[in-house]
Parts: C-alpha cells; structure tokens; sequence
C-alpha cells in the first residue's frame, strides 16, 4: 500500500461523508471527536485513493544559541502534530531548517523533529544548502530528489532552491555565499529553480502514471511568480507544470512564503505553509483567492502567524487545514479549503 | 469764476519714472512673495540634498537588516518582518498603538519592535540611527496615503524590480 518507510505507523480508516469532515475538522484543532469509524482496507473513488492524513512543518529558521524562541515554536510544533487526533501517516519538512546553514543548526533541527512519531521526509530550502552547498543536509536528511507512493497517491519531493555557481569564480566564502542567497530578489545569484537533473527525474518519473493519478509534489518555493521580488518564484516552474500538466490535478506545496495562501493555475493547485519562525507579510499583488490571507500578525504574540498544517487526502480530493498557534485564520480557512 | 486758475504743480519725470517702479516692484512682491523670502536653492543645491538624504535612507536599510547588533539578540531583524518595509505601515502614524497603550510616533513603535520580537537594546528616538530607520520605512514607502491612525491593514507598496534600493552585498544577515 505504500512504499514510505516507517516503523510503527497505526493502522489507518477510512471516514465517509460528514462524519468523515467532522473528524477532519476536529483534528485540525487537536481534538479527537472519538466518532464511530468505518474501518476499510480498500481503495475508495476513481483515483484508487485511501483516505489519510498528512502534515506539513516548514520553515524554523533556527539560530546557534541554545533554548531560542525558535527551537521553542518548533518543539511546539512537533508536540501540536504528535496531538492530532487523526494522526498523520507521515510528516513532511518542506524547508530552512537552519537559519544559516550550520551544521549545530541542523542537527538541532534534526533532533527536535526526531521526536514526531511518524515518519519525516525533508526537502531543502536554501539556509539550509547555501552554506555547505548541502553536505551537512544530505548527510542528516538523505536525498533531495524523491518521489514515493502512498495510499494510492504519488509524492514527489524536489530541490527548487538550485542556482548556477556564482561564488567559485569570485572567490567567496561559504559565509558570504549563503549571505547572498539570503537577499530579495537574489541580485547575484539570479532567480533560482529545479534545474534540467531534476526536471530528468520528473519526467522520467511521472512518465508510466495514468492522467487520474492523485500528485501531490513538495518544493521549497512556490511554483509559481508570486512575487519574485521577495523570491517567491522558481525559474523553472513553467517547464514542471508542463511536465505535470497531463495529470487531471496536481497539488503543490511548498514553504518559504512564511504565510498562508493558495492559488489555481490550470491543472495545479499551489497551497504556501505556516512557518515555525516568524510571519512574512504579504506582497502587494493581486491573488486570485484574497481569503486565502491570513489576518495581519500581531507584533506582540510571538506565537501568532505561525504554526504547522494538515492535509487530508480522500478520493475526491485533498483538505488543507491551517493549524495556527494562535487564532488568526479568515473564515475562508477556518474549515479548510479544498487543495 | 471761470477764470480760475488752479495751480498745477508738475512733477518732474524721474520722480515719476521712480514712484512707477516701486509701485510696480511692490506689486512684484506681493505677488510673488516666496522669492522675496529667500533666493530659491539651486539644481545642485537640490541634488546635494537629495543625496544626504538617500544616503541616510542607505544607512537605514542597513540598519533594518540587522548591521547594528545591539538592536537584536534573537536574530531578527526589522527586514524580516517588514522585507522592504512592508507592513510597516509609516503614513498611518502617529496613531494609537496596543503594544505601548497610547498615540505614538512610528520611532516608538520601531523602539518597541527592537526591544521586543527583537530583544535588543532601544535606540535614542533622537539618533541619527533612529532618523535614518525612518528615513528607510518612509522612503519605501514613498507616495502613501498620509492617514494617521488608520486600524486596518494596508499592502506593502510595490518596489520595482531592482529599483528598491540597489544595494552591494554586505553580508548583513549572516552570523559570523
């Protein structure tokens, strides 16, 4: 039924009709309603999908000193996952781990998640790579290209923080790479992407599924120009979409934008997480769904603005729920939008 | 009484041509009173300023990003929160803010954010570090609606392409 590695996953059921939206809503705040389940072993809908959850922690940014406020919101993320009342088959990281790169700041980051109790799938973001060029982050997370089915659903996950090689011919530290790839709009490195490897890998791996297959694919940015200024954008996102675009739907998440948000671009919807480190406000464009925007951080709650999220995939299609730490989601959130 | 003659006394003509200067000088003046005040600066004068100014709005944007360490021991800088000054808000001050319970200029509230998401050490509001901050927050934000006290929300106004401050790498931001 799944080819994700795991040690100690419980068995997971199906839910039907309300019932089934109850739960999921009850979980999105940690509370187990106890309702009556139906248990099923089978594939349910035309996508050969069984119902189950997944979350998503991203973005902790966390610095060298011992017990910052940071490690703190990401100790409370794990904890607020661990207390899903439907716990999710697996957790996936999409994202900036450390702040700077360092090995001390992966590591801790590495040690925190440890205690999820279902298994975790990484993916880089660029404080995590820029520093070591991505020796410390394989060595500790594995593979930055990956793809793995789940319940009938494809997962991919993909490095999109890639740019051609700036530093070598003018000489630069490891600390001034990673500096320049902390700038808006990235002046030195130019706009970053996936480049032609993984691009390869897609095609290839995507090449045998049928149309109806359910896609769901992990990068750090956002596969779309949302605001390229602030690097919100991956250069090569037209090529992935065109790769994907056989499929009936596509679901993309990604990090990085600190923020709530979500948009529809033909076949692929493109959902931004809360991070566990501080809120980004919003760039000034237009978005197709405004309520998407999560109500302005207050300065004074350092918990606000952030948190962790949970997805619910079903045969008829895949339910985000934003999972705050403090309560600052819109109405057209508050009970997850269909992703 | 026809024959009356009224003594007519002519003034000569300089004093003419001069009581018509004044009065035309000081119709000059009363219409264009502004350069009566003070000779009007000139192009380079103008350019001089400008520059004094872009160049405190420089010394903010290094500052906002974190260049002076005493301003952060959590790692945050004002840029992450208010990346090109977004969210920040300068044209809606002075207006009442929670965090400080009272009307407030926007150095306060920079103050506030400094000692607290940020853990540092508060600035003078009278430094020349706490006028080029706003010099930066203001400057991004150039062309906003003034509308002190405005509770909601606005966007971030858009920065062209390359154009909000060009700036060469410093490598502010990176912890040593």
């Amino acid at each position: 039924m799944s080819d994700l590695k795991d040690s100690g996953r419980r068995q997971f059921l199906s839910f039907a009709g309300h019932a089934g939206l109850a739960s999921v809503a009850a979980s999105a705040i940690g509370v187990n309603l106890g309702l009556v389940e139906i248990a099923s072993g089978q594939s349910s809908g035309k996508r050969g999908v069984t119902p189950f959850s997944f979350a998503i922690i991203t973005d902790s940014h966390l610095f060298s000193p011992e017990n910052h406020r940071f490690d703190r919101s990401l100790i409370d993320a794990v904890n607020q996952v661990n207390a899903l009342g439907r716990q999710p088959d697996f957790v996936v990281y999409t994202g900036d781990i450390a702040q700077n790169g360092r090995e001390d700041q992966l590591v801790k980051g590495q040690k925190i998640l440890s205690k999820l109790k279902m298994p975790v799938k990484y993916i880089p973001g660029e404080h995590d790579w820029y520093l070591d060029l991505g020796t410390v982050w394989k060595g500790l997370f594995g593979k930055e290209t990956w793809s793995f089915d789940h319940k009938g659903v494809h997962f991919i996950g993909l490095n999109s923080i890639l740019v051609k090689d700036f530093w070598t011919g003018t000489g630069m530290t490891p600390v001034q790479r990673m500096g320049v790839m902390e700038m808006l709009e990235s002046p030195i490195a130019g706009p970053w992407g996936v480049g032609a490897e993984q691009l390869d890998f897609l095609r290839r791996d995507v090449a045998k599924l049928p149309p109806d297959t359910a896609v769901v694919i992990f990068t750090h940015s956002p596969l779309w120009d949302y605001y390229p200024r602030w690097n919100f954008q991956t250069s090569d996102a037209p090529q992935i979409r065109d790769i994907l675009a056989k499929f009936d739907h596509v679901t993309a998440l990604h990090g990085h934008v600190h923020q709530t948000v979500y948009n529809k671009i033909g076949n692929l919807s493109s959902a931004g997480s809360l991070s566990t480190s501080w809120p980004w406000p919003y760039p000034p464009v237009q978005l197709a769904y405004p309520g998407s925007q999560m109500n302005q951080s207050d300065p004074a709650n350092t918990k606000d603005g952030m948190g962790t999220q949970s997805i619910t995939v079903a045969a008829d299609g895949d339910l985000l729920s934003y999972q705050p730490f403090a309560d600052s989601l819109t109405p057209f959130l508050k009970n997850g939008i269909n992703v | 009484m026809n024959n009356t003659h009224v003594k007519v006394t002519r003034i000569p003509a300089p004093v003419v041509a001069l009581a018509a200067s004044a009065a035309i000088l000081g119709l000059a003046f009363l219409v264009s009173r502004p350069s009566w005040a003070r000779p009007p600066f000139t192009d380079s004068q103008l350019a001089d300023q400008q520059q004094q100014l872009l160049a405190e709005v420089d010394k903010g944007r290094d500052l906002w990003h974190g260049s002076k360490p005493s301003m952060s021991s959590t790692g945050l800088a004002c840029g992450n929160c208010h990346p090109d000054a977004a969210a920040s808000n300068p044209q809606t001050f002075p207006k009442y803010v929670t965090e400080l319970d009272r009307v407030a200029p926007l150095r306060d509230m920079i103050n506030w954010c400094i000692e607290h998401p940020q853990g540092g050490t508060q600035l003078d509001v009278n430094s020349e570090d706490m006028v080029a901050l706003e010099a930066y927050a203001f400057y991004l934000n150039r062309g906003a609606k003034i509308e002190p006290g405005l509770a909601v929300p606005t966007g971030p106004y858009p920065v062209k392409s390359g154009v909000g401050f060009p700036k060469k790498p410093s490598g502010i931001g990176v912890d040593q």
